[in-house]
């Protein structure tokens, strides 16, 4: 029997562009669990996860990525944002860079001040509503 | 073995917010002074047009249009489109063709409107050119990709936004000397480092322009180059590099990695290197992408590109002149048309052309022309060498 499968979306996004991958990687968004892909033939590691080995192009699964802790790499506040997106500015995104090397691309959402490189990040959940989920770093 | 090939003639339109045209005037104005020059229709044998973006007219088989609007519609065409890259990698196109054989004589035209629709839905199309799965719903717009380089290499290497403001004013020092330009004024240090923010730490006068415009030019093989003109300009060296898809994958933030395997490859093709100069034209689409050409095309040391501005030697009477057009800053940048427009500059500053004296170069030999697009996924940088 078919189950029927939950419209999720990641972020800000309406793209309906979701593969059975990428669905499976948003139901445990869902879950507050953050996947990370690993490659079944070379065991190469990708965050944000991809269906395919960038670099054997033979398929990955999905593995939970336990890292909470990053490092500020570099960060911009969008003042002027896209269209889709302007009612939220001004908004920062950042690029975290964790122990293991692996990064991410996410919004930190408690800044009171102008953010710093290099300073520390927590990885955190979130419902923006009922069908988009998000990532994303506190201070 | 490759044919050598030469640019022999060039057109510009004027750049701006052109609501009294569409892409086909645009084209028109940009192929006239070519067609003035000699080169009619019946001596191109086919064309390139180089049209990045066609979400901003709605328009597609944008060659078949321009091609048809020229006159040019019994001859073969084909579009090319790399995102802000797309002129050069037109021209590219357009060389390997006629250094093959294929042709003799080539027209590589480009073109962008992108002021059809508002500046926040443009900001919106040109973020789709980052990761639609994972940067667009994040809202990381182009100026956003090149605000997380800012604040890298300001960090990096402890530098103020002042010394970016620095580079805006010269860019609008020039584009005020140029008639083709979008927004042709003088700006003060004061207001360029104020200006009200559009990507922290970039500001207002950080940004390139959205502008509508044309610009093109003609190749033709050696054998052909004496019937256009006694002035051509060779193409001596090109190279092409690329970068990580998604920015947080590139191994620096501080240079952009294919630009440096762009500016290598075509260094050693021309069998120069960058002390041989005489002038360049840079990928200013903000103006930290500036500071880190100097440094990816080896004009200075990683973390002292800021010398060459704070000493003026990137002014057109100095060490090494850039960007003495206005850059894409002031003069403006319409996607499709930028890279043809700095080839059109290196040549017109090689034939002494400049309208202005106040920017006209002295002496150009070899000139340097390095195009990037989105945030550095492709890069061209092609070398031209005086040939009279």
């Amino acid at each position: 029997m078919m189950t029927e499968k939950k419209e999720l979306y990641l972020g800000y996004s309406s793209d309906k562009a979701v593969t059975p991958f990428f669905q499976e990687f948003l139901e445990f968004l869902d879950q507050e669990k953050l996947m990370k892909s690993v490659c079944t033939q070379c065991g190469t590691e990708f965050l944000p996860p991809r269906e395919h080995c960038q670099k054997c192009l033979s398929l990955c699964e999905l593995k939970e990525f336990t890292e909470r802790e990053a490092k500020l790499r570099s960060y911009v506040v969008v003042d002027f944002a896209p269209e889709s997106l302007a009612s939220k500015a001004p908004y920062v995104v950042a690029i975290g860079e964790f122990p293991s090397g692996l990064r991410l691309t996410a919004h930190i959402t408690n800044l009171m001040s102008v953010p710093e490189v290099g300073m520390a990040l927590k990885l955190a959940f979130d419902h923006i509503d009922e069908k988009k989920l998000t990532y994303k770093f506190l201070v | 073995m490759a044919r050598k090939v030469a640019v022999v003639a060039a057109g510009h339109s004027k750049f701006g917010k052109r609501y009294d045209a569409t892409m086909r005037e645009l084209c028109a104005e940009a192929y006239k002074p070519i067609y003035d020059a000699g080169v009619t229709q019946d001596k191109i044998d086919a064309t390139v047009l180089s049209y990045a973006a066609s979400q901003f007219t709605g328009q597609g088989a944008g060659s078949a249009l321009m091609a048809d609007y020229l006159g040019l519609q019994n001859k073969p065409h084909l579009r090319v489109e790399s995102a802000c890259t797309t002129g050069t990698a037109s021209l590219r196109a357009a060389w390997g063709m006629v250094a093959a054989g294929l042709y003799d004589v080539m027209l590589v035209l480009g073109v962008e409107q992108m002021n059809r629709v508002s500046s926040a839905v443009a900001t919106e199309y040109m973020s789709m050119a980052g990761d639609m799965r994972w940067e667009y719903p994040y809202g990381i717009s182009f100026p956003a990709f090149y605000a997380l380089m800012a604040s890298r290499y300001m960090h990096k290497y402890d530098m103020p936004h002042e010394v970016l403001s620095r580079i805006s004013v010269k860019s609008h020092h020039y584009g005020a000397q140029n008639p083709k330009a979008h927004l042709p004024r003088e700006v003060t240090l004061e207001e360029a480092n104020n200006a009200v923010p559009i990507c922290r730490p970039l500001n207002l006068y950080d940004c390139s322009l959205i502008t509508d415009g044309a610009a093109g030019v003609i190749i033709a093989a050696e054998k052909r180059v004496k019937e256009f003109t006694d002035q051509p300009m060779w193409i001596k060296g090109i190279g092409a590099g690329a970068s990580a898809m998604m920015i947080q994958d590139r191994e620096s933030l501080t240079s952009i990695p294919g630009a440096k395997r762009a500016a290598k490859a075509a260094y050693d093709m021309a069998g120069v290197g960058p002390k041989d100069l005489d002038m360049v034209q840079v990928h200013d689409c903000f103006s930290i992408a500036e500071l880190i050409a100097y440094e990816d095309l080896g004009l200075a040391e990683p973390g002292k590109g800021r010398e060459l501005i704070e000493n003026k030697e990137v002014y057109h009477d100095g060490r090494i002149p850039v960007n003495c057009d206005g850059g894409l800053k002031s003069k403006g940048h319409p996607l499709g048309a930028t890279g043809l427009s700095m080839t059109y500059e290196i040549l017109k500053q090689m034939r002494g052309e400049a309208e202005n004296q106040s920017r006209q170069i002295d002496d150009v030999k070899i000139g340097l022309a390095h195009n990037v697009g989105q945030s550095g996924q492709f890069v061209n940088v092609f070398i031209f060498e005086r040939g009279w």
